[in-house]
């Protein structure tokens, strides 16, 4: 009997130690491009290629400082909140207007439609940047914040309205009916009873579309002219030359830009976690 | 309505005045000349140079960063199609696409600007620079000949050396002839030096060293007939410029991993002294400066071949812009360029920004490793530039064969017949 026991206990220690070493090694490596950055944002331009400890001998903090103010960080960070704040609040308004009525409305051409969002995914953006840019010019919107915000919720509209349609989709018949019963309007039976159900759907997405606007900078970099308009990852861009690159206050503007997104992703990932599992319960 | 409607409501009124201030149309000031750029490590002294403009004339020059050079591309391929291109802008693509502005008449030509006053704007650049932005006389594009373009600085791509190394082997001076430098390979793994780096991963950086061996042995004039065809590769004189990558090869003058290494990492092992020589071009200056200021190097043309043929290297023009034909402004953006090419400006950008002038007169004024580089512009030349080019199949072929005799897998005379092979079939399918 000990032996069996002590056999088990075995397994499980082996198994257990296996499965962390696994976990940790996917944590280092996931971890390790971060922690270089943080390092090489820390060192200079003549000991960064030279001082490969894992620990810089010299630390060099005034590289955020100098990334903030030769990037232009003041004017393109606050730029760079209000397009993700406005294009995130667009596409779940719209995505959830939109996959609602994909979900529970029946009209001519509902099929074709939701098909035509879905086929939109499939085209790549560089591939509709000319018809893009001469259809804003037309409409005047080329330099111009509403044309990009307009623009950047177009691009996160069809993932948004395929992930919210497939949760309503799996939204219980009853549960609309006995909102009808009470006197709601399909609006109301959208505000109170199907949204509060899709909070994890939206975490998900205000998450993916935080991080899709965050980082974009070739279409603004298309749409917009003003330097006063653009936003944060273009600042990067006055750190990498055509032949040289400033490495360090490059890694120091990197950091700077990530802390946000890194700051939402935390955030949103505790909140996911949690309205999943309520999710599942009234589900 | 309920509360949360209410809400809703003023930020779809906002939404709406958004959309409606968006519509306006834009109206461009007279005095004002819009320039687009790529240019990061030069953006801030253009500025300076712009406001230095504004202030002398009352004309503001707007200043414009795109960047990557990708996305600045793809700005400018929109921006012609909706019609809305700047004042001045670049083309960064090939001959063909410049040619293909041109015709649609987005770009003005700037010959009689550069004619004017028996010429004075033509001559105060360098010929070579000017040459990228010409088309001439019954081009294959068709374009009407003249000038294009203006360049607000040159290329040049030569052989630069570590003066502590070479010190080290006891080697007085750098090498003139590929003789000595064979003599100086073997001085330096003498006393455990590496002699030569350079980024031979990227291809055009091969293409550029074997094409500069190509002139110096059989003269320009060979080369041309081997690219129309009418001489093959398999000749004597291209199996000598094969024949120079063995050499080295055999010499040792390689750092290892040579054929896989791009030229940022060449630079890298430049800069922190790991090889003696190093094939490079002139914004290493920038680069070492930034990795490694206090490295002491110097600036040479390669080792040339005992031939009565003058060794070529590329080089020309570096950075151009255009001016937009369309514009209304055109005449005021000519007299701009005019003005950032004049001799003055063109040695404030050189000194801040460590590129090579345009300006002939500007070049004795800049600092000396720069000049160095410099000086052999009149002995340039540039795929771009030349009457005929070859295939890219052919190209790549003969770049691969060259890092095959490398890494030692093959012989001059193999990649001599491979290439040729390629040649032929690629010339067999055009005829077709």
């Amino acid at each position: 009997m000990n032996i069996f026991n002590s056999r088990y206990v075995l397994e499980r220690v082996a198994k257990n130690t296996a499965v962390h070493i696994f976990l940790m090694a996917a944590a280092a490596a996931c971890l390790l491009p971060l922690f270089w950055m943080i390092r090489s944002s820390l060192m200079s331009n003549a000991t960064i290629f030279t001082d490969q400890a894992l620990f810089p001998h010299e630390f060099n903090a005034g590289n955020y400082a100098t990334a903030w103010v030769r990037g232009n960080f003041s004017v393109y960070f606050l730029n760079s909140v209000l397009y993700t704040v406005s294009v995130v609040a667009g596409i779940v308004m719209i995505a959830s207007l939109a996959a609602f009525a994909f979900s529970r409305l029946r009209f001519p051409g509902r099929d074709v439609l939701f098909y035509m969002f879905v086929a939109a995914m499939m085209i790549p953006l560089p591939g509709s940047f000319v018809p893009l840019f001469v259809m804003m010019s037309k409409l005047h919107l080329t330099n111009s914040p509403l044309g990009y915000i307009l623009c950047m919720i177009n691009v996160g509209l069809p993932l948004s309205i395929l992930l919210l349609k497939t949760f309503f989709d799996k939204m219980p018949q009853d549960l609309e009916d006995a909102a009808r019963i009470d006197g709601c309007s399909r609006v109301q039976i959208l505000w109170h009873v199907a949204l509060p159900l899709a909070r994890p759907a939206i975490a998900v997405i205000v998450m993916y579309n935080t991080l899709n606007v965050w980082n974009e900078f070739i279409l603004a970099n298309l749409l917009l002219n003003d330097k006063s308009l653009m936003p944060l990852q273009t600042g990067l861009m006055a750190f990498a030359g055509t032949h040289q690159v400033d490495y360090p206050v490059l890694m120091a503007g990197l950091t700077i830009t990530a802390i946000p997104v890194v700051a939402v992703y935390v955030f949103m990932q505790k909140h996911i976690v949690k309205e999943l599992w309520t999710g599942v319960l009234v589900g | 309505m309920t509360f949360r409607m209410k809400m809703l409501l003023p930020v779809i009124c906002g939404l709406m005045l958004l959309a409606v201030s968006g519509c306006g149309s834009p109206v461009k000031p007279v005095d004002q000349i819009e320039v687009w750029h790529w240019m990061t490590d030069r953006h801030d002294v253009l500025e300076q140079l712009a406001k230095q403009y504004e202030q002398e004339t009352g004309i503001k020059v707007k200043l414009e960063l795109f960047a990557p050079s990708d996305a600045y591309t793809q700005k400018i391929i929109a921006a012609a199609q909706a019609n809305v291109l700047p004042d001045i802008y670049g083309i960064l693509d090939k001959k063909s696409i410049v040619a293909a502005f041109i015709k649609a008449g987005f770009v003005m030509d700037l010959t009689p600007a550069y004619q004017a006053n028996n010429g004075a704007w033509e001559q105060s650049l360098f010929a070579k620079a000017l040459e990228t932005t010409r088309f001439a006389e019954g081009n294959a594009s068709k374009v009407p000949p003249g000038f294009y373009g203006v360049p607000i600085d040159t290329s040049s791509i030569q052989m630069v050396y570590n003066k502590n190394l070479l010190k080290k082997a006891g080697i007085a001076k750098p090498p003139a002839t590929f003789d000595e430098f064979i003599l100086d390979i073997e001085a330096l793994r003498r006393v455990g030096v590496t002699p030569f780096v350079s980024g031979f991963g990227e291809m055009w950086l091969l293409d550029c060293f074997a094409s500069n061996y190509a002139f110096n042995i059989m003269g320009e004039q060979k080369v041309m007939q081997t690219l129309r065809g009418e001489v093959p590769y398999t000749d004597p004189d291209w199996i000598k410029v094969l024949t120079i990558f063995k050499t080295l090869r055999d010499k040792k003058a390689f750092i290892e991993g040579i054929v896989t290494k791009g030229n940022k990492y060449s630079e890298q092992d430049f800069a922190l002294e790991r090889a003696a020589f190093s094939f490079n071009g002139w914004w290493c200056v920038n680069v070492y400066k930034g990795m490694n200021p206090g490295l002491s190097y110097g600036v040479v043309p390669l080792p040339a071949m005992a031939s009565p043929f003058p060794l070529k290297s590329w080089g020309g023009a570096g950075s151009w812009f255009v001016v937009n034909n369309t514009s209304r402004n055109k005449d005021k953006a000519v007299r701009f360029l005019q003005w950032l090419t004049a001799k003055e400006q063109q040695v404030f950008l050189s000194e801040k920004t460590l590129n090579l002038p345009a300006n002939r007169e500007a070049i004795r004024m800049i600092p000396p490793v720069l000049g160095d580089f410099a000086k052999a512009m009149d002995n340039m030349t540039h795929p771009t530039i030349w009457p005929v080019n070859e295939d890219p199949l052919v190209i790549e072929a003969f770049d691969k064969g060259l890092q095959a005799i490398i890494i030692g897998e093959k012989s001059p005379e193999s990649v001599a017949q491979d290439v040729q092979a390629v040649k032929a079939r690629q010339m067999a399918k055009a005829k077709k």
